[in-house]
């Protein structure tokens, strides 16, 4: 195999990690080489919102997409398509719903705030929120988040505002605020990276309510997709290479990695090398890529000295309340989610459970009518028969609620390769292991009755849950998959428990970093995707860093 | 497996994550259905048997279109010549099984009962209380769900996929259909202050 270039920087993946590591790389001057699994898609291809290709069939972002899932390691796994991930340029945050949120400075440190607490990995980031503040700001104002500071009484100091001012309200936003008056909470705008009015050259958000799970067809939400994958081709230092699967990193005599095989769109076998290696390919696809680079260095796999490679993932848990009200609430417009109540976040023991989460009017579950009959409307009754049909009519007249839970982190829930199943590629399908701890249990049951209370404040005519209790909230309950992933990489000072120490640089190998949500030692009760954001825009200003004092 | 039946996976959260229809396997889009009454794999006796399976599904009891209305046999049809292909072979066990569980009950073939012998059986296969269920067709819930969750996306799917035909389906739950290509909505239609004009050209 010929192995003509060696770049300055491979980085595998273009998502939300490793776009943001491609444009800051290429402008500093580095030359470098992407590996991305998936297609180049168009923005016109997003044009469609058909909700049985994107969202029922998966057609679009990872139809070829294989796991295996099991509760503990005494079951058999079994084959599916458990979570949303996309593979295409531009990674999973093409298809997301743009919630940005800054995590709170005690989601950094949850070990010493909260723990320890029996059969939970809980730990410490070695980050904390004052270090990410900066590039927290970075973030929001690359992307132009739209948002109103200070509005959430539960955030962290800001040094400065939002880009961009809220989104107008939708019909349900009402709702939330009546709920918020009556209960004696804050309700606010959810921050959105999508634009509220034109900015650096993308247009104004056209409300369509389609996001999660689908392509903005106008740029409008922003990505790397939209913006970084395209800055960084706009330097001429990348090469993009879409349909390249990475199947092994290889490591030097000296102990660095040397150089990464993947696989073509039509099979054939390539090898690139690079003097650093980014690994950005997902809370999955990394720790899979890692534990497939065996050797006599790291005969459990890359960078895994410590045992820790796929350990540790978290999922968030879900928990969700449709209620039924007089008059129109048009969920099926405007963005995902609107307004937003974090007074039932904040960590407080006495309730049965540490840490916690957001609630807000996030349409996930009734964007359109496939999702509204087959998930909005949950189990109820026996899902068919005239009770059910009667029932499809209320979709213009339901308040969503939904709340994002922070998982505990347990050494047990884990990625690694199924030795049973392989994929249309010939590479072992990633295998999950994972069950829910019991403070999950009690958190989403306890959630999930407030929002219930919260479905009366707000003159509720029918109301009911529309998350299975049984995936969450029953004792033995697990999650085969999730829209959030985090934590099979985990960060932090101590290489022996750690795969990545505070700059995602790999504790084992000097020229390897990983920068992806893999990285998250807890999972917080936010959606990850602004922190993912934030810790990448910090590990390349320290890697350009590092590179121009050696060169200088 | 740990008290989470296959059944109650299909009930958990598809759109965040998890569970995505177990039942049906999605192998990569074959081809698009094209609109069409004609049977492509169903047999003209198994397409008999859907259609009312569909039609107690989604009633039409109330006077609006419903399941057989929508042609949901079509866009099932359609699903297992291409992109549900893999659900096959499910189908053929399953509607014989479920001829089974009609002829022990009533001596009839599951399409020439009358709609509350039909629900009776329905719900049996549902609960997996249906005595005579052929144990070479799977549990009989999840043949259930498979039917259940099948018409029902016929039913609310783009009718470019051979169901909902008419637009039945998003006329009665009140959806104006696919947003992008029509441009989104403005702050009155978010507030539920001005009508939105749905892609059948009536306002709702």
């Amino acid at each position: 195999m010929a192995v003509r270039e060696t770049f300055d920087v491979c980085v595998i993946g273009t998502g939300a990690g490793g776009g943001v590591m491609l444009q800051e790389l290429t402008r500093a001057g580095f030359s470098v080489v992407a590996l991305e699994r998936g297609p180049q898609l168009e923005a016109s291809q997003f044009m469609s919102d058909d909700e049985l290709a994107f969202v029922i069939r998966d057609q679009v972002f990872s139809p070829d997409q294989i796991e295996t899932w099991r509760p503990d390691e005494a079951t058999p796994a079994v084959r599916g398509h458990y979570n949303m991930i996309a593979h295409c340029v531009g990674g999973s945050i093409t298809h997301w719903a743009a919630w940005s949120w800054r995590f709170r400075p005690d989601e950094f440190k949850v070990l010493s705030s909260d723990g320890p607490l029996a059969g939970a990995s809980l730990a410490d980031w070695p980050v904390d929120y004052a270090e990410l503040e900066p590039w927290y700001q970075r973030a929001e104002w690359e992307l132009g988040v739209s948002g109103s500071a200070g509005a959430n009484p539960f955030e962290g100091p800001r040094k400065k505002g939002y880009p961009n001012p809220a989104h107008p309200p939708r019909a349900t936003t009402s709702h939330v605020r009546r709920i918020a008056g009556k209960l004696g909470y804050t309700a606010f705008p959810v921050p959105m990276a999508i634009n509220s009015r034109p900015y650096e050259g993308r247009p104004r958000c056209m409300y369509g309510g389609a996001c999660q799970q689908y392509g903005c067809p106008i740029h409008a939400k922003a990505t790397t997709f939209s913006i970084h994958v395209p800055r960084a081709l706009a330097t001429g230092r990348l090469d993009l290479r879409p349909n390249a699967r990475a199947t092994e990193i290889r490591l030097g005599e000296d102990g660095r990695a040397r150089s990464v095989r993947y696989l073509d769109g039509d099979g054939k076998e390539h090898e690139v090398r690079a003097r650093r290696i980014v690994v950005s390919a997902g809370t999955l696809g990394t720790p899979h890529l890692l534990l497939m680079s065996k050797s006599g260095a790291f005969p459990q796999g890359l960078a895994n000295s410590s045992g820790q490679v796929g350990r540790h993932l978290t999922f968030h848990h879900f928990a969700a309340v449709h209620f039924t009200v007089e008059g129109e609430t048009r969920a099926f417009t405007g963005l995902e989610a609107q307004a937003a109540i974090d007074d039932l976040h904040p960590s407080d023991p006495k309730r049965g459970f540490i840490r916690g989460g957001v609630v807000a009017d996030a349409n996930a579950l009734m964007k359109q009518p496939l999702a509204w009959a087959l998930q909005g409307l949950g189990g109820q009754g026996r899902g068919w028969g005239a009770d059910f049909k009667r029932r499809l009519r209320d979709f213009p007249r339901t308040v969503p609620l939904a709340a994002i839970l922070e998982d505990l982190p347990m050494e047990s829930n884990r990625v690694d390769l199924d030795p049973d199943v392989v994929d249309d590629q010939g590479l072992p399908a990633p295998r999950i292991t994972h069950r829910q701890h019991r403070n999950d249990v009690a958190m989403n049951r306890w959630f999930t009755a407030r929002m219930l209370e919260m479905a009366d404040a707000a003159g509720a005519r029918e109301k009911w849950e529309s998350i299975s209790p049984l995936t969450v909230a029953e004792e033995g309950a697990a999650m085969p998959g999730s829209v959030h992933l985090h934590g099979t990489s985990r960060m932090g000072d101590d290489p022996t428990t750690s795969v990545v120490d505070r700059w995602c640089r790999s504790h084992d190998v000097p020229n390897l970093w990983i920068v992806d949500c893999g990285v998250f030692p807890t999972s917080g009760g936010y959606n990850p995707t602004l922190t993912l954001l934030a810790m990448a825009y910090r590990a390349a200003d320290r890697m350009i860093g590092e590179a121009k004092r050696q060169n200088a | 497996m740990s008290g989470l039946t296959r059944r109650e996976l299909l009930a958990g959260a598809t759109v965040y994550g998890g569970a995505a229809l177990l039942a049906l396997h999605w192998p990569r889009a074959a081809a698009a259905a094209k609109e069409s009454a004609t049977p492509l794999v169903l047999s003209a006796h198994e397409w008999r048997t859907l259609d009312a399976v569909a039609a107690r599904i989604v009633p039409s009891d109330d006077g609006s279109p419903g399941g057989r209305e929508a042609g949901c046999v079509n866009f099932i049809d359609k699903a297992l010549a291409h992109e549900d292909a893999a659900t096959r072979p499910s189908y053929t066990t399953g509607l014989r099984g479920l001829d089974v569980v009609a002829k022990r009950r009533h001596d009839r073939t599951f399409v020439e009962l009358d709609e509350e012998k039909q629900d009776a059986i329905l719900a049996a296969l549902q609960d997996g209380q249906a005595d005579g269920w052929p144990g070479d067709a799977g549990p009989s819930p999840d043949f259930f769900e498979t039917l259940r969750s099948h018409t029902l996306i016929g039913f609310l799917a783009d009718p470019k996929y051979g169901g909902n035909r008419d637009f039945v389906g998003w006329k009665h739950v009140g959806y104006p259909g696919p947003s992008h290509a029509r441009g989104g909505y403005t702050a009155d239609q978010m507030l539920g202050k001005a009508p939105i004009r749905a892609v059948w050209d009536e306002e709702i």
